[in-house]
């Protein structure tokens, strides 16, 4: 018999013979998404949804034009609007990647939110050791919090669909817990915890309230993408997401798989988690998720599961709910305006992939 | 129902082909027409369009208003956690209420109506054979009734008792007055039953007859002429002795399991792919287990660590515009190709190959054929699952018979052809 294969890293496919002009080679390079198409039906699903949101607003007696300035300025409009975009943007980019790699490898992950707190609460109890340290027990926490939905899979053939969301459940419930038993703040004020002994750095100049958290979840989607299109672990994981019985016939071992993209899928949530609490939040409350996990599902269809395309896609849901915070400030509209902005995405998302079928 | 002037491309951008080319054809009630052609001749494309299933680029598709079509599809529609009675109860659309014990009644008199041998209604589909499979898609069609009746290379998954079985449904449904079409590339079979043949090659018609010959056919289809016959081959009984079950194979030597399909091949196959992972592995259902359509060709050779794409795709003259183009939108016999190429090229010792050409058209199922003879010549232990006898003739150097999931002692090929039919149908 041969021995197996080494689990080293070796490329998904040879180097492209780049043939200048030829256009399939580039509309099939899978690196890039297969092309711009995606792309621009992404593009086309964010504008849809910000027009038919400013159109639902007019049926309440507001002006779309009114409402699509305050939109886009108290989102982009200023350095410090900027700013909270961003800032909204990093652990959403981090749950959308942690989505993208569940999916692709066929994988269930609704458990975001429940992998996000065991993160955050294993980066605080860390942080005493120093910010790396925490971060590491950060992803070590939100992947081994997946887990166990991965090994009740395989034990129990328990479907991680509902192991996930069942442990989003639990994790709410022991942050709860913790904030208001043994970790509640040492004043016992509120229900809250200390603050971390370990923060983010800021980064400088326009953008001081910013920190590095950016730069990590923006390397982490580079190493998404190198980790999908780039090594054979993300060819076998692709290849078990399309089609999980040929997969077994191509000699990929499709239990250790899923049990890899879930821990993989569960460090990036959980690594969002101890970002947010390092760099914005500082302490630990009950609502501290606030919905992140759950948001990342959004982010990653948005993005049509592309890692990098997660960038952009973060981007606008971040700068969805900022401006919705505005716009709930100035013209009295519900935040949940953002809320229902992700639904309509994925819903207008949906249509699109509908009308293609039936081409 | 008449055809008239059909076109139809896939692809897009520069990276066009065009699957039928300007096509007219006729369908008479009560005939049996054959669709003939090599893979990726176009005939299930021209197919699918007469049946409204996708719409011509040009031309146009005449049908009289009463005119209702089944289509029998080479892949499977069924819902393989629903069980048989489940699955035809799906035809009726209307809404109503209904029992386990109603539709089990219902399930069984369709059964008998279309005059094909079915048992247990109340089995999950998932658990049946290719083969049982293949004759309940036949009865969902048969069940509605049509006025012409489309059937896409039915007999591949069928033993030959079966497709006589099939070929005495299809003659009594054409005295009724429907119209059959039976896409093929089995040249004795559409001898046998058809009243007129149409064959294609690269989407166009090139022969329309109603008196043909094998040779007269087999040369409309494949413009070359077929691959030479093979020379001898040296055979060499090596040393390591594998055994699984009470099945041993041997170096440099092919060992056919023959038997009717769903006599535990497919557990059969399942349980040696668990036991030696690192084999050459030829799925029995190629279009679920075969490549990864949605990845390119590259990929889906790299998940062997097979790496040379380019070189790979002229060895096994895959028919692609290149390495990166999507195994999906390969045809049959070369997605086929391409997992020959992923599963022979690292040489592996055992080869497990069920049922590698069903399905495929004469040239490509040479180029399987001579494929497994080179590796066996090179030395890899090959145990070949299959239903075709003739293909096991043809190759085997040593055959067992599995029935009801039991396989017979190992015979040669000699003492095979005497005692195969019987062991087949558990008589002896």
């Amino acid at each position: 018999m041969k021995a197996p294969r080494s689990a080293g890293f070796q490329p998904a496919a040879p180097p492209p013979s780049r043939r200048p002009g030829s256009r399939d080679n580039r509309r099939q390079d899978a690196g890039v998404a297969a092309g711009w198409k995606p792309a621009l039906r992404g593009a086309a699903a964010v504008l849809f949804t910000i027009l038919l949101l400013a159109l639902s607003g007019a049926a309440f007696g507001h002006s779309p034009r009114e409402l699509l300035s305050i939109l886009i300025t108290g989102s982009v409009g200023s350095t410090f609007a900027l700013q909270g975009t961003l800032l909204k943007s990093v652990p959403l980019l981090l749950t959308g990647l942690s989505v993208v790699i569940a999916f692709r490898a066929g994988v269930w992950n609704i458990g975001g939110e429940g992998q996000f707190i065991v993160g955050a609460l294993a980066a605080l109890l860390a942080s005493r050791f120093g910010l790396v340290p925490s971060l590491l027990a950060a992803m070590l926490a939100g992947a081994a919090w997946a887990s166990i939905a991965s090994l009740m899979r395989l034990w129990r053939n328990a479907p991680e669909v509902l192991t996930t969301i069942l442990l989003n459940f639990i994790a709410i419930h022991l942050l709860g817990w913790c904030v208001n038993g043994p970790l509640r703040e040492r004043t016992a004020m509120y229900p809250q915890t200390d603050v971390a002994l370990a923060t983010l750095p800021r980064l400088g100049g326009l953008f001081s309230g910013l920190h590095m958290g950016i730069l990590l979840a923006v390397l982490a989607s580079v190493g998404a993408w190198w980790l999908l299109y780039r090594t054979n672990e993300g060819l076998r994981l692709r290849a078990t997401g399309f089609n999980s019985s040929a997969a077994k016939w191509a000699g990929v071992n499709v239990r250790a798989q899923l049990v890899r993209a879930m821990a993989i899928s569960g460090a990036a949530a959980g690594l969002a988690g101890g970002i947010e609490l390092l760099g914005v939040t500082n302490r630990l409350f009950e609502r501290f998720a606030a919905g992140y996990g759950y948001s990342g599902i959004a982010v990653a269809l948005l993005a049509q599961l592309h890692p990098l395309a997660t960038i952009g896609s973060a981007f606008f849901f971040g700068a969805l709910v900022t401006g919705a915070g505005e716009l709930q400030r100035t013209a009295n509209i519900s935040a949940a305006v953002a809320t229902l902005g992700q639904a309509v995405v994925i819903l207008v998302l949906i249509g699109f992939e509908y009308a293609r079928s039936r081409r | 129902m008449r055809l008239s002037r059909i076109t139809k491309s896939f692809g897009t951008h520069s990276n066009v082909s065009r699957a039928v080319d300007d096509v007219s054809l006729t369908i008479e009630r009560g005939e049996i027409l054959a669709v003939i052609g090599e893979n990726g001749a176009g005939k299930t494309t021209l197919m699918r369009i007469a049946a409204g299933e996708l719409s011509p680029d040009a031309g146009e598709v005449l049908r009289s208003a009463q005119d209702d079509i089944g289509f029998v599809h080479q892949h499977f529609l069924l819902v393989p956690e629903l069980t048989i009675a489940e699955n035809l109860a799906l035809i009726e659309r209307r809404f109503r209420f209904a029992t386990r014990k109603t539709l089990e009644r219902e399930a069984v008199r369709m059964i008998e109506s279309s005059g094909i041998e079915l048992h247990e209604v109340s089995r999950r589909v998932a658990d049946l054979s290719v083969g049982e499979k293949s004759k309940l898609e036949l009865i969902k069609a048969i069940a509605t009734k049509p006025s012409t009746l489309i059937l896409d290379e039915p007999t591949s998954v069928l033993t030959p008792h079966e497709s006589e079985e099939l070929f005495r449904v299809m003659r009594t449904l054409a005295a009724s007055g429907t119209a059959i079409v039976f896409i093929s590339h089995k040249l004795p079979e559409v001898l046998a039953i058809a009243e007129r043949i149409v064959v294609m090659r690269t989407g166009k018609v090139v022969m329309e007859t109603r008196e043909a010959t094998a040779e007269s056919l087999a040369r409309a289809m494949t413009p070359q002429p077929p691959l030479p016959a093979h020379g001898e081959r040296v055979r060499v009984r090596g040393t390591l002795a594998l055994s699984h079950g009470n099945v041993q194979i041997h170096h440099h030597e092919i060992l056919a399991i023959v038997g009717v399909a769903g006599n535990g091949q497919s557990e059969l196959a399942e349980e040696l792919r668990a036991r030696f992972p690192h084999a050459g592995q030829i799925p029995e259902d190629r279009t679920r287990d075969g490549v990864i359509a949605q990845m390119t060709i590259a990929e889906n050779l790299a998940l062997r660590g097979v790496r040379d794409a380019e070189r790979m795709i002229e060895l096994y003259s895959i028919r692609a515009l290149g390495p990166r183009q999507l195994a999906g939108d390969l045809s049959g016999g070369n997605q086929q190709k391409v997992v020959l190429a992923r599963e022979l090229d690292r040489r592996p010792q055992i080869i497990i190959a069920a049922e590698p050409t069903r399905g495929l058209d004469i040239e490509a199922t040479s180029f399987v054929h001579e494929r497994l003879r080179v590796a066996a010549a090179a030395g890899a232990a090959i145990l070949l699952i299959t239903s075709d006898l003739d293909e096991a003739f043809e190759l085997a150097d040593a055959m067992q018979v599995i029935y009801r999931g039991k396989l017979s002692a190992r015979m040669t090929p000699e003492e095979a052809s005497s005692r195969v039919a019987n062991l087949m149908a558990g008589v002896a």
